[in-house]
C-alpha cells in the first residue's frame, strides 16, 4: 500500500525533473509516448478510413471488412513484434508496425459499417439530386458516418496508447521506459508511470467522446447518457432486426456476422 | 453433424468445452515441466537427502542462467532439492527477491555487491579482487547472508564499440570517447541508474554527452551491428567478444571494478543444509576459469545451446554429476 | 629422454577443468539466419512445446475462472439491475490497469509464482465477460419471456431453457474476445515469470536476437490466438445452429 502512495510522490518529483540516469523527465516520456502513439494512429487512419469508405460505398467484401477487425484483435502484439524483429530490428519502426496492425482493423471495420449502413433512401435521394458517386460519398455518407468512424478511432487510440508501453523493452522511449524497468525505478516508480498511463488513456477517451458527440448530427443525438453505457433493455425484435442503431448495446441480433454486434463488442481496449 | 434438441446441443457444447479444458490441463502437466527435473545420479553419496529444499534465483542474462544450472545440477547430484527461479530480473530486483525470502540464494558478482550496496562514498574503488570480495562478503554477512568461495574468472561490465568505429576515432580507453562528441550508449535499462553504468561514465569519465538507449541484455550486439547505437554495454566474458568484431575500451578509472562470481546464500539456510552444501558449491566455483566460462558462454550465446545441457556436459566431464 | 619431457609437461600442464566439446552447431544458427528449420524441429519438444502448453493452460484457467465469476455476477445483476453499474465500474477499473504494471505490482505481494499471473489475467476477463453475459440476457425480447412464462415455465426454467440459450451468441462473442485478449496478455506476463510463449520471445532477446526463436515463438503465438478464435466460432455454431443461414443483403 505504501508503494501506491509513494508512486504519487514519484510522479510529482520527476514530472519535470530528469529521471535518474536519464535526460528525460516523466513529462518528456509522456510526450514521447504520445508521439509514438500518434504516429501509429495516423498510419492506421490513413489505411483504414479510405479503404473502409471505398468498401462501404460499393457494398462489397463485407465478410472481410467485418472480420478483419476480429483478426486484428486476435493478433498478440508481442508476437507480432517478435516476428518483425529479425526484419526491422530493435527500433521504433517495429513497434509502430505492430501498433498499426492492431489499430487499423477496428478503424477499417467501423468505417466500413458506418458508410455501408447509411440508409438506402438517403443515398437514393442524393443521387436523385444529381450528385455524382464521389459527391454522395463525401457529402452525404461520410458526415453521417463520422460518429461511428470516430468511435472506431477512439477504440484504437486507447489500445495503441496502452500497447505502446511495450516499446520500453525495445529502447523505443515513452512511459514503457519506466514501466519495464522496475530495477531502476522500483515498484513505486512503475506504479507512478502507470498512473500517468491510465490518465492518458482516460483523457484520450474523453477527447474522442467529445469529438464523436460534436460530429453527431444534432437530430441523432441523445442526451448525455448517450456516452455512458448501460445494460440495455430488451427491444422489440420484430421491428427490423438488422437495422438497430449502431452502438446501442448488444441485442437480439443473432447473426454472428452482424456488423452491429461486432461494434457493440468493442468494450474499450486492453491496456497492454 | 446434426444435433437436434436444445438440450442435446448444449450438452454437446459443454462436452466439447470440457474436452478442450482437460486436454489443456493434460498437455500442460505432461509437456510442461519447465526443466525442473533433477538429473539422476549414480553417486551413492547423497548428503543432501532429507535436507530442506533450496530456492535458487538467477538474473536475466545468459551467463547467470549457466551459473544457476551449474550450481543447481551439482547440488541435485548430491541429493539436494533445488527449485530454480530463473530470469527474475536485474541485480536490484533479484536482491529484493532474496531479502523478501522469495529465493534463498543466487550467483552474484562481487563488484556489484561492493559498489551497488555497500558504497557509502562514490570515490571508494577497491584496488583488488580480494579486497572487493572481502568487502562484499563482510557486507552480506552484516545482513544475515554470506558469500561462498569466489570463482577464478571475472566478468566485469565493459563498454564496447565496433572495431571500425574504434579505428575511426582512435579509441583505446573509455576516456577516449570524449573525442567523439555526442554518442549513443545501449545497455540494460538498469544501467541508466547505476554507477557501473551511465552514472559512472558521466561522473568518472565526464561523458555527459552520452545518450542512453535501454536495451535488453543480449540484444545490444545486434543493435550495434545495425548501427542503431554507437557503443554498448558488454560483459567481458560474452561469447560474442571472441569473434573479434568488437573493441572493448579499457576502463582506466576502474568504474566497473572487479567481478568474481560467488553464491550469495542466507546464513540460516547454510546451517540447515549442512557442510556438504557449501563444499559442493565451492567445488563448482573452483572449476570456473576464464577459459571454461568463455567456452560455455560461446556455446550458449553463439551456438544457441541450452544452458542446462551445456552445464550438464561440463559437470559430467569434471565428475561432479 | 622423451619420458622426462612428458613428465615435465605433465607437471607444468594447466591444471584447469576439463572443457568438453559442447557440440557443433549449424551455420544457419551461427549466422543468425532468418529461420533455421532444423534447429526448430530439434528443439520443438524441449523448448517450444512445453511453453505452448503453459500458455494454453494460463489462458484456459484465467478465462475459465473469469467466466465463472462473471457469469455469477451477471446472473445476480440480471435479477437486481442496480448491481450492473457498480460491477461494471469495478471491472472497468481492473481492466484499465496496464497489464505489465499489474504483474510487476503483484510480485512483492504474491511472489514469483503462477498466482501473480492468474490474478491479473482473470481480472482482465471480467469486464468483457460480465458485460456480454448481461447484455445477452437483457437482450432477450420481452415477448419471448412472456411467451415462456405463458407456457408455464417458472422463472428459473425460463432462464435456463429460454433466456440463456438465446444469450449464447453474445456470451460466446465475449468469450472469444476474452480468450484472444488473454493469449496476448499472457505473452507479456513472461516479463515477470518465465512462462508461456512470451518466455521464448524474451529469451530470444537474451540470446542476441536469435531470429529463429523470435519467429517461431511469434508465429506460434499468433497461430494459437487464431486457432482458439476459430475453434470458439465453431463451438458457437454447434451450440446455436439457428444463428446460421441468415444473410445480410
Amino acid at each position: 500500500m505504501n508503494d501506491f502512495v509513494r508512486a504519487f510522490h514519484f510522479v510529482g518529483d520527476y514530472w519535470s525533473h530528469h529521471l535518474l540516469g536519464s535526460n528525460h523527465s516523466l513529462a518528456d516520456l509522456t510526450v514521447q509516448h504520445l508521439v509514438l502513439s500518434l504516429k501509429a494512429m495516423v498510419i492506421a487512419v490513413v489505411i483504414g478510413v479510405p479503404l473502409g469508405m471505398l468498401l462501404g460505398h460499393i457494398h462489397r467484401f463485407s465478410f472481410i471488412a467485418i472480420n478483419v477487425s476480429n483478426l486484428g484483435r486476435a493478433l498478440p502484439s508481442l508476437g507480432i513484434i517478435a516476428i518483425l524483429l529479425p526484419y526491422t530490428g530493435i527500433s521504433e519502426t517495429t513497434v509502430i508496425i505492430a501498433l498499426v496492425v492492431l489499430a487499423a482493423p477496428p478503424i477499417l471495420t467501423n468505417t466500413y459499417v458506418a458508410i455501408e449502413q447509411v440508409e438506402v433512401g438517403t443515398v437514393d435521394a442524393a443521387r436523385g439530386l444529381g450528385m455524382r458517386p464521389w459527391e454522395v460519398l463525401v457529402k452525404v455518407e461520410l458526415p453521417l458516418a463520422l460518429p461511428l468512424i470516430f468511435a472506431g478511432i477512439r477504440t484504437s487510440t486507447v489500445f495503441v496508447v496502452a500497447t505502446a508501453t511495450l516499446s520500453g523493452f525495445f529502447g523505443g522511449g515513452g512511459l514503457g521506459d519506466v514501466i519495464a524497468n522496475p530495477a531502476s525505478f522500483g515498484t513505486y516508480g512503475v506504479i507512478g508511470a502507470s498512473y500517468v498511463l491510465i490518465v492518458l488513456a482516460i483523457l484520450s477517451q474523453i477527447v474522442f467522446l467529445t469529438i464523436e458527440y460534436a460530429v453527431t448530427p444534432r437530430a441523432l443525438r441523445r442526451p448525455l447518457r448517450w456516452a455512458i453505457r448501460r445494460a440495455p433493455r430488451a427491444r422489440n425484435v420484430e421491428a427490423d432486426p438488422t437495422r438497430t442503431h449502431p452502438g446501442s448495446g448488444a441485442g437480439a441480433d443473432d447473426h454472428p456476422d452482424d456488423p452491429n454486434r461486432q461494434l457493440q463488442l468493442e468494450q474499450g481496449s486492453k491496456i497492454e | 453433424m446434426k444435433i437436434n434438441g436444445l438440450k442435446a446441443r448444449t450438452t454437446a457444447g459443454v462436452a466439447i468445452a470440457a474436452l478442450a479444458l482437460s486436454l489443456a490441463a493434460c498437455g500442460s502437466s505432461g509437456g510442461g515441466s519447465g526443466g525442473d527435473k533433477g538429473t539422476g545420479s549414480t553417486n551413492t553419496d547423497q548428503p543432501g537427502k532429507g535436507k530442506p529444499a533450496v530456492t535458487m534465483g538467477t538474473k536475466d542474462f545468459a551467463e547467470e542462467f549457466l551459473l544457476g544450472e551449474l550450481y543447481a545440477q551439482a547440488l541435485r547430484a548430491k541429493g539436494f532439492t533445488v527449485n530454480m527461479k530463473k530470469d527474475i530480473g536485474a541485480s536490484e530486483v533479484v536482491d529484493k527477491a532474496l531479502t523478501s525470502k522469495k529465493i534463498d540464494m543466487y550467483p552474484e558478482y562481487t563488484g556489484v555487491v561492493y559498489s551497488g550496496k555497500s558504497l557509502a562514498n562514490l570515490g571508494d574503488h577497491p584496488k583488488s579482487a580480494k579486497i572487493t570480495y572481502d568487502g562484499a562478503k563482510k557486507w552480506e554477512e552484516s545482513r544475515g547472508y554470506t558469500m561462498l568461495q569466489p570463482t577464478p574468472f571475472q566478468d566485469a561490465d565493459g563498454l564496447a564499440v565496433s572495431k571500425a568505429y574504434a579505428k575511426k576515432y582512435d579509441l583505446k580507453t573509455i576516456g577516449d570517447m570524449k573525442k567523439v562528441g555526442s554518442f549513443t550508449y545501449g545497455g540494460p535499462p538498469e544501467n541508466g541508474t547505476r554507477y557501473q553504468g551511465v552514472l559512472g561514465l558521466k561522473q568518472a569519465y565526464g561523458l555527459n554527452q552520452l545518450k542512453f538507449k535501454p536495451l535488453k541484455t543480449g540484444a545490444q550486439y545486434q543493435a550495434l551491428n545495425e548501427g542503431q547505437v554507437d557503443s554498448i554495454a558488454v560483459f567481458t566474458t560474452d561469447g560474442q567478444l571472441a569473434t573479434g568484431k568488437y573493441a572493448v575500451l579499457t576502463d582506466t578509472k576502474g568504474i566497473f571494478g572487479y567481478q568474481n562470481v560467488a553464491p550469495v546464500v542466507r546464513q540460516s539456510l547454510l546451517k540447515q543444509e549442512g557442510p556438504a552444501f557449501a563444499s559442493t558449491l565451492n567445488a563448482v566455483s573452483k572449476l570456473l576459469t576464464l577459459k571454461a566460462i568463455i567456452a560455455m558462454n560461446k556455446s550458449v550465446q553463439i551456438d544457441q545451446k541450452d544452458p542446462a545441457v551445456v552445464a550438464k556436459a561440463f559437470l559430467q566431464a569434471n565428475d561432479l554429476v | 629422454m622423451t619420458l622426462g619431457i612428458v613428465r615435465a609437461s605433465v607437471l607444468y600442464a594447466d591444471k584447469g577443468p576439463k572443457i568438453p566439446d559442447f557440440g557443433k552447431t549449424s551455420d544457419c544458427v551461427k549466422n543468425n539466419g532468418s529461420f533455421c528449420w532444423a534447429w526448430f524441429r530439434h528443439n520443438w519438444s524441449s523448448q517450444f512445446e512445453p511453453r505452448l502448453w503453459e500458455h494454453i493452460e494460463l489462458t484456459v484457467v484465467s478465462v475459465g475462472v473469469g467466466f465463472v465469476i462473471a457469469f455469477v455476477l451477471a446472473l445476480l445483476a440480471y435479477r437486481a439491475r442496480w448491481l450492473a453499474g457498480p460491477v461494471t465500474f469495478v471491472t472497468s477499473v481492473l481492466y484499465t490497469i496496464p497489464s505489465l504494471a499489474a504483474f510487476l505490482i503483484l510480485v512483492p505481494i504474491t511472489g514469483l509464482g503462477r498466482m501473480t499471473l492468474y490474478i491479473p489475467l482473470t481480472s482482465y476477463t471480467l469486464l468483457i465477460l460480465f458485460t456480454n453475459t448481461l447484455a445477452g440476457l437483457t437482450g432477450v425480447p420481452d415477448e419471448i419471456k412472456d411467451a415462456a412464462r405463458g407456457n408455464g415455465l417458472t422463472p428459473m426454467q425460463s432462464l435456463w431453457q429460454v433466456e440463456l440459450p438465446l444469450a449464447i451468441p453474445t456470451i460466446m462473442a465475449g468469450v472469444r474476445v476474452a480468450v484472444v485478449t488473454i493469449v496476448s496478455l499472457a505473452t507479456i506476463a513472461a516479463a515477470v515469470e518465465p512462462v508461456g510463449l512470451g518466455e521464448r520471445i524474451f529469451d530470444a532477446l537474451n540470446k542476441g536476437n536469435f531470429h529463429t526463436q523470435f519467429i517461431a515463438a511469434g508465429v506460434l503465438c499468433v497461430l494459437l490466438a487464431l486457432v482458439a478464435d476459430g475453434l470458439l466460432v465453431l463451438l458457437q455454431r454447434v451450440v446455436t445452429p439457428w444463428t446460421r443461414a441468415r444473410r445480410t443483403r
